[in-house]
């Protein structure tokens, strides 16, 4: 499907700016409309130019006429997104962010934060599972409190040993877990947390304007990403729900979860793929929160002259404040 | 487009220094000021003693040559005008040990060391040495060739008297020992150089430590700088361990720390106690001559 502008036939996208769907042509707002609904992938419906498309892939940009494509059966069915955080931070806002984050990159390339460069970024839904897991986390064991304190010339040492049990719950709600093939699951752990508070009942609007893909996987076949995320932090909750003690000798511990509930929902990022020296450096922004991941790529021979420089001049420093007092 | 770069990077590099640049700028005038107001206060010593001769070399054991002599006379001259002191070298041959010798040379004593120190400080007395009096601010350095009674004392009076501790002596008369073998003119220049270097308030030290830092810190940061530079991070872990636990916390069902028993131990403590040494600076070797005037020093016999 194509959301077109009923004013002037344009091609409508949802504006994260304005909250809403927005004609950039006539400056139209809210005069979207549905059209092409459910037409042949291989084409684009506006212009019948050849779109190429993969797998996955429920939306993208026409290369001929820049309309954005939303493939009808890929937002359906079994691959229905529940919800979505729709983007908050549109292009402007984002490459402004990028701009203050690396303006202090003195060893990036030149053209890095270039206009033109930064125009090439693309704002893309990417499919997520989401985790929900009742915890149930159980300890027994012995700790220790220990008391020093001196008498003369005797140092005494008081052991206070303690029988301790913990049981408690843990709901776990929406770990994220990235189900796209493409992007690289550190990464987009490293984006995280999105305020979930803004999530919304998915609506196929949302995507005008975006790319996105359904998800890549079934939700099980990545759960394990999701119940590490969450072993960890009720091991850390366990821990922290014991204090106070020198010593502790667990005797029984455990962390045990039913499978887990899941959704399949959209979440919205950011990606500008920098290249240089034939080398691509992707870069990630949380689409809510504008979190920014990635490594600016770095010119060797002038991080090597710079440092010769600070060495030059430390030595220089040191050499005439050693002539002066000595 | 390429030479846009070049000049973006140029503008960048002067912009990333500029506060080292001016720094190492503003040092540098600095210094060249402090080292020509140095130099300036180095001439205007004026000397007050038209007693003593001008002579301050008296190579009587014939070790060093007629140029090496005019050498180190100008090396005296200069470093004498620096420190305002007097700096006197005599080499000798003549034995200074035992009661023949004492007999023979009317000496007060039959040890080495006293005598050395007798023949170092008459010299010096007799000499009317001293830059800003007779007996004044100076230093002689005698050095003994008879065979078996090698060696070398250094006498102090005035300034070189109350800044030098034993362990000036020590480092003066060990540059002495350290060429005496391969070249005399060397090791009677070496430590001609390092009294004046102590009495220029240069202390060796802490041009030691300055040269030290100069090496290391700059290398270190160096160091860190392109270490930190060349590896660069994606990004930082934001999300909690309540990140994703509705309402933020856990729920507790049970909760019980139940005391069980309780064990007191003891440790007898040992005490050691311990004493530092102290240390102090000037005045080494101090002694009053037979001419009655205050003198300093030590020597190395080799």
């Amino acid at each position: 499907m194509i959301f077109k502008c009923k004013n002037c036939g344009g091609n409508s996208v949802y504006s994260p700016e304005k909250k809403m769907m927005y004609c950039p042509f006539c400056d139209s707002e809210k005069s979207d409309e549905r059209q092409h609904e459910h037409a042949q992938m291989q084409v684009c419906p506006n212009c019948g130019g050849e779109v190429t498309y993969t797998e996955h892939t429920s939306a993208l940009q026409c290369p001929y006429c820049d309309h954005y494509i939303i493939f009808d059966e890929r937002i359906e069915g079994a691959y229905a997104p529940g919800r979505i955080i729709p983007f908050k931070l549109g292009k402007e806002n984002v490459k402004g962010l990028i701009r203050d984050k690396f303006k202090k990159c003195t060893f990036a390339p030149t053209d890095f934060l270039s206009e033109v460069r930064l125009n090439t970024m693309t704002g893309e839904y990417i499919p997520f599972w989401m985790y929900n897991y009742n915890t149930r986390c159980q300890f027994q064991g012995e700790g220790v409190k220990r008391r020093v304190w001196v008498a003369g010339n005797v140092e005494y040492t008081e052991s206070s040993y303690f029988h301790v049990v913990r049981d408690m719950s843990i709901a776990f709600q929406g770990i994220p877990a990235d189900a796209s093939v493409k992007m690289p699951d550190g990464i987009m752990d490293l984006l995280e947390p999105y305020n979930y508070g803004e999530m919304v009942p998915f609506q196929p609007e949302y995507m005008s304007g975006f790319l996105g893909e359904k998800y890549n996987m079934a939700a099980e076949m990545i759960e394990s990403r999701a119940h590490a995320k969450m072993e960890s932090s009720a091991a850390t909750m366990l821990q922290q729900s014991i204090s106070g003690y020198s010593s502790l000798t667990p005797a029984n511990r455990s962390i045990t979860a039913p499978p887990p509930g899941t959704e399949f929902d959209l979440l919205p990022v950011w990606v500008y793929r920098y290249t240089y020296k034939d080398k691509e450096y992707p870069f990630y922004v949380n689409g809510q929160t504008g979190k920014i991941i990635g490594t600016t790529p770095i010119s060797k021979a002038k991080v090597w002259a710079y440092g010769a420089t600070l060495w030059a001049c430390l030595t220089a420093v040191i050499a005439m404040i050693g002539i002066m007092i000595v | 487009m390429e030479n846009d770069f070049k000049k973006e990077a140029q503008r960048q590099y002067l912009h990333f220094f500029r506060i080292w640049f001016i720094i190492v700028g503003i040092l540098l005038v600095v210094t060249v000021l402090v080292v020509v107001a140095k130099n300036m206060t180095y001439t205007s010593r004026e000397r007050h003693n038209a007693q003593a001769p001008a002579e301050r070399v008296y190579d009587y054991a014939e070790v060093l040559t007629d140029a090496e002599e005019e050498q180190l006379r100008e090396l005296i001259a200069e470093k004498e005008a620096r420190i305002g002191c007097d700096l006197v070298l005599v080499t000798m041959r003549q034995p200074v040990e035992g009661s023949a010798a004492k007999e023979a040379y009317g000496y007060r004593y039959t040890d080495w060391k006293r005598n050395m120190q007798d023949i170092g400080d008459d010299f010096y007395d007799n000499h009317f040495y001293g830059y800003n009096a007779p007996y004044g601010d100076g230093a002689l350095i005698l050095d003994n060739w008879y065979e078996g009674q090698v060696g070398t004392h250094l006498s102090t009076s005035g300034r070189i008297f109350e800044r030098f501790g034993n362990q000036e002596i020590d480092r003066a008369l060990t540059y002495v020992d350290k060429y005496i073998e391969s070249d005399p003119y060397k090791a009677y220049s070496a430590s001609i150089n390092y009294i004046a270097d102590v009495m220029s308030g240069g202390r060796t030290e802490l041009r030691g430590i300055f040269l030290m830092l100069a090496l290391l810190v700059p290398i270190i940061a160096a160091g860190v700088f392109v270490g930190t530079h060349l590896r660069s991070k994606e990004g930082k872990n934001t999300t909690t361990a309540t990140t994703y636990i509705a309402g933020g916390k856990p729920v507790m069902n049970l909760q019980r720390d139940d005391f069980v028993r309780k064990h007191v131990s003891q440790r007898r403590i040992q005490t050691s106690s311990s004493s530092g040494g102290s240390g102090g600076g000037g005045r080494g070797g101090a002694h009053v001559s037979s001419g009655g005037h205050s003198h300093g020093g030590g020597s190395h016999r080799r």
